[in-house]
Order: C-alpha cells, then sequence, then structure tokens
C-alpha cells in the first residue's frame, strides 16, 4: 500500500487528495450554513404587525410572580448592559447569537430590548428560521421601566377606593421587581429613580419611597 | 476574524485597491508560469493538441470550490456575502460564443493578453487593442442591445440552488468532473501525440 502511494505521480496524488476532499463534502453539510435563507418575498410583504405575537409587561410580571416556566425570557442586549440589569428569569442572547442558541423552534420564547426595534428584529430572524412561539415585549425595558419598576399612579389628594386598590397593586408589583411607586406630585422623585440592584435587596429604599408616598397622600 | 474581509470592513476601499493590484499581479504570474502567456499553447487547445488550457483551468475551478466549501464550512468564509454573477441564459450564450471565437482567432483571452503584453508579446499588444476597441464599440451600441442585455435573466443562481441538490453532492461530482477531464485529456493528448509522430515517420 505504501508502495503504491509512493510510486504515485504528485498529479495522481493530488487527484486523490481532491476525490477525498469531495467524498468528504458530500457529508459535510451546507456551506451557506446559517448565514442565508430562503424568504418568500410575497409572505414578507405580507406580515402584518398583528402577526408578531406581543406580551403587556403588566402580563409578563404577572407570570413571573407567579413564577410561570413555560416560556424562555430573551434579553437582547449587550451582556455588559444586561449585568447591570435585566428583568427576572431573562437570559442573554444578542441578535447574532439567536441562531446559535439553545433556543428550541417549539419554545414560548419572549424577546425584549431596550425597544421594539431590536426585539422586532430578533423576532423577524427567529421567524424566518421556522421558530413558532416568538413574542416580544411590547415597547421593551423601557417599557418595563416605565410601567412596572417606576410606575406612576394618576390618583389625586383623595383617590376613590378603585384608584386606591390600583395603586396599591401597581406599588406591590413594583415592589416585588424592586423599583418604586410614583406619585403625580413628587417630580424631583423622578429623575433619581435607578434601576434596581440586581443582587442587593432594596428593602431600604422602597421603606423610604413608601413613607414618602404616605405623606403625599396618594 | 471571518472573510470576506472586504465585506466585513476589515479594510476601507483604498486598502482594497492595493489589495487587488497585488492579487493581480500574483493572478498574472501564475498565468505566465502555467504557460498562458503564449498564444499556440492557448489556441492549441481549440485543436485539441495540447489540453494544458483545460488542465489549469479545471485545477483552478477545484482549488477554489474546495476551498471556498471547506472554508465556509468551518465558519470561517461566509459565502452568502461573496458576489455571484446574475445569469442571464441567451445573453450569456452569445456572449460566451463570442468570446470563445475571439480566443481562437486572437490566442489569448482578456486576462492572458495583459499577461502576454506583460512579456513584451506583441501580438498580444494587437489584441489588447482590439479588445478595447471591442469595449468601445459595445459601450457605444450598449443602449440598442440592452433589451436583449438583460433578457432571460435567473437572477445570481448556483448549480446546487438549480438542481435543487446538496451543495456537498454538487462539490464531488465537479471533482469527478475534472478528475475525468483530466484522464481524458491525458489521453487524448498521447493519441494527438502518436498521430503526430506516425505522419511525421
Amino acid at each position: 500500500m505504501k508502495k503504491f502511494f509512493s510510486n504515485l505521480s504528485a498529479e495522481k496524488k493530488l487527484a486523490m487528495f481532491a476525490i477525498a476532499l469531495g467524498i468528504i463534502a458530500v457529508f459535510a453539510g451546507d456551506p451557506y450554513g446559517k448565514n442565508s435563507l430562503k424568504i418568500n418575498a410575497k409572505e414578507l410583504s405580507l406580515i402584518s404587525s398583528d402577526e408578531i405575537g406581543k406580551v403587556k409587561v403588566e402580563d409578563l410580571a404577572d407570570d413571573i410572580i407567579k413564577s410561570k416556566s413555560d416560556f424562555r425570557l430573551i434579553d437582547l442586549r449587550k451582556s455588559e448592559e444586561y449585568a447591570k440589569y435585566n428583568i427576572p428569569n431573562s437570559e442573554n442572547i444578542q441578535v447574532d447569537q439567536l441562531l446559535n442558541s439553545d433556543l428550541q423552534r417549539n419554545e414560548k420564547i419572549i424577546l425584549y430590548s431596550d425597544n421594539d426595534i431590536e426585539a422586532t428584529q430578533a423576532w423577524f430572524l427567529l421567524k424566518t428560521n421556522n421558530y413558532k412561539g416568538v413574542n416580544i415585549i411590547l415597547g421593551g425595558l423601557n417599557n418595563w421601566k416605565e410601567n412596572i419598576l417606576f410606575p406612576k399612579c394618576d390618583c389625586g389628594e383623595n383617590p376613590t377606593i378603585e384608584q386606591k386598590h390600583k395603586h396599591d397593586k401597581l406599588a406591590a408589583v413594583s415592589k416585588y421587581f424592586g423599583g418604586n411607586i410614583q406619585t403625580n406630585s413628587s417630580e424631583e422623585n423622578l429623575v433619581k429613580n435607578e434601576m434596581p440592584q440586581l443582587s442587593a435587596p432594596t428593602g431600604i429604599i422602597l421603606k423610604k419611597t413608601l413613607g414618602k408616598k404616605k405623606r403625599e397622600g396618594c | 476574524m471571518s472573510a470576506p474581509f472586504f465585506k466585513f470592513d476589515y479594510f476601507g476601499t483604498d486598502v482594497s485597491l492595493i489589495i487587488a493590484f497585488l492579487i493581480g499581479i500574483a493572478f498574472g504570474i501564475a498565468l505566465e508560469k502555467g504557460g498562458f502567456g503564449r498564444a499556440t499553447i492557448l489556441a492549441a487547445q481549440f485543436y485539441f493538441t495540447n489540453m494544458r488550457v483545460l488542465k489549469v483551468m479545471f485545477t483552478a475551478i477545484i482549488t477554489a470550490m474546495l476551498g471556498l466549501f471547506f472554508l465556509s464550512v468551518i465558519g470561517f468564509l461566509d459565502l452568502s456575502l461573496i458576489y455571484l454573477t446574475p445569469t442571464n441564459v441567451m445573453p450569456n450564450l452569445i456572449g460566451g460564443l463570442v468570446a470563445g471565437v475571439g480566443f481562437v482567432i486572437g490566442g489569448y483571452c482578456p486576462g492572458t493578453s495583459i499577461v502576454a503584453v506583460a512579456t513584451g508579446k506583441i501580438d498580444a499588444v494587437v489584441y489588447l487593442i482590439g479588445m478595447f476597441f471591442g469595449i468601445f464599440v459595445f459601450g457605444e451600441m450598449f443602449p440598442s442591445i440592452e433589451e436583449f442585455f438583460n433578457s432571460t435573466a435567473m437572477g445570481s443562481v448556483t448549480l446546487p440552488q438549480f438542481f435543487n441538490i446538496p451543495y456537498g453532492v454538487i462539490v464531488f461530482l465537479v471533482v469527478l468532473m475534472a478528475i475525468g477531464a483530466f484522464t481524458a485529456a491525458e489521453w487524448g493528448e498521447k493519441k494527438m501525440a502518436n498521430k503526430s509522430l506516425e505522419k511525421k515517420v
């Protein structure tokens, strides 16, 4: 066998090398891999915004409090931003890594970024790759901040019972996630909001603001 | 790091021109070394007395093909960013025929003529002047043939897409085709050589 090879001319060796590579190529897979996909132009133009599964921040907050776990919450932001703050139970996967991640095509996936734009981009990417249950958080993290962490109470000086209930609920939810409720009259308060620390307890800050709230009679 | 470098912005347009120049020089040297700077060798291909053109071309094709295929399979190269010339069936056929006839008559193809000019071949200089004249005529008459130029468009298609066969299988088939062509070329050359020997005798 050895002799057979050494007796071959250089061209023949090269030819055999080429054939070997050709045979490997048959089993090597698709060179375009995950970098290209076929998009039906007609289908694309007909996708309406209704088809994008949207999750309201309130519903998401409810699900997290009830510790539902039938979905994967994906944070699309950069890892530094993710490290600073993220919605509980979320995982950090950037858009360019989505298709290489361990996300399954039959999972319920909820995407979020700071706003809807990046999330929609990711939604489209996953959708065109045949992921079935892809959703985005409406308004993204900005909306989460505004309505869950630091919600504003629209009740005035003398709240009705309904308003009071609503306020208590908002306060409880925002407290759960380490935020605090905003009141109409404390405008200087709005500026100072800092994102909740991920590991540090937030109790102390909460107590302060809760006290304030009482004073202001909302 | 992943290729194509230019598309991934590893360098700008100015640097890309320098790189193109260097690659062009290397390409010219390779052509000259391969014997493509001599019209007799190139023209001999069409009389089947010297199959060097076929062998070199097929070698280039399978080398590039295997290289691109495996580089993209391992994830170094993004094949979807490589520019593919769109296919227009009839214009390509007619244009190929015109270029082929020019090849036989002139003894060069556009690239090899430049190589031959570089080594001081007078016929190549004439060929080059003719080529630029042709380019000028084509440009001037383009409005009248524009419709045909854009007809029977198929977009940028590749064989695997067209036949709906996996890429790897096409790679394998092209390698087999090349090896077959090499074998046939060697065999044909030997036969031709024997014939010319008999003639001389």
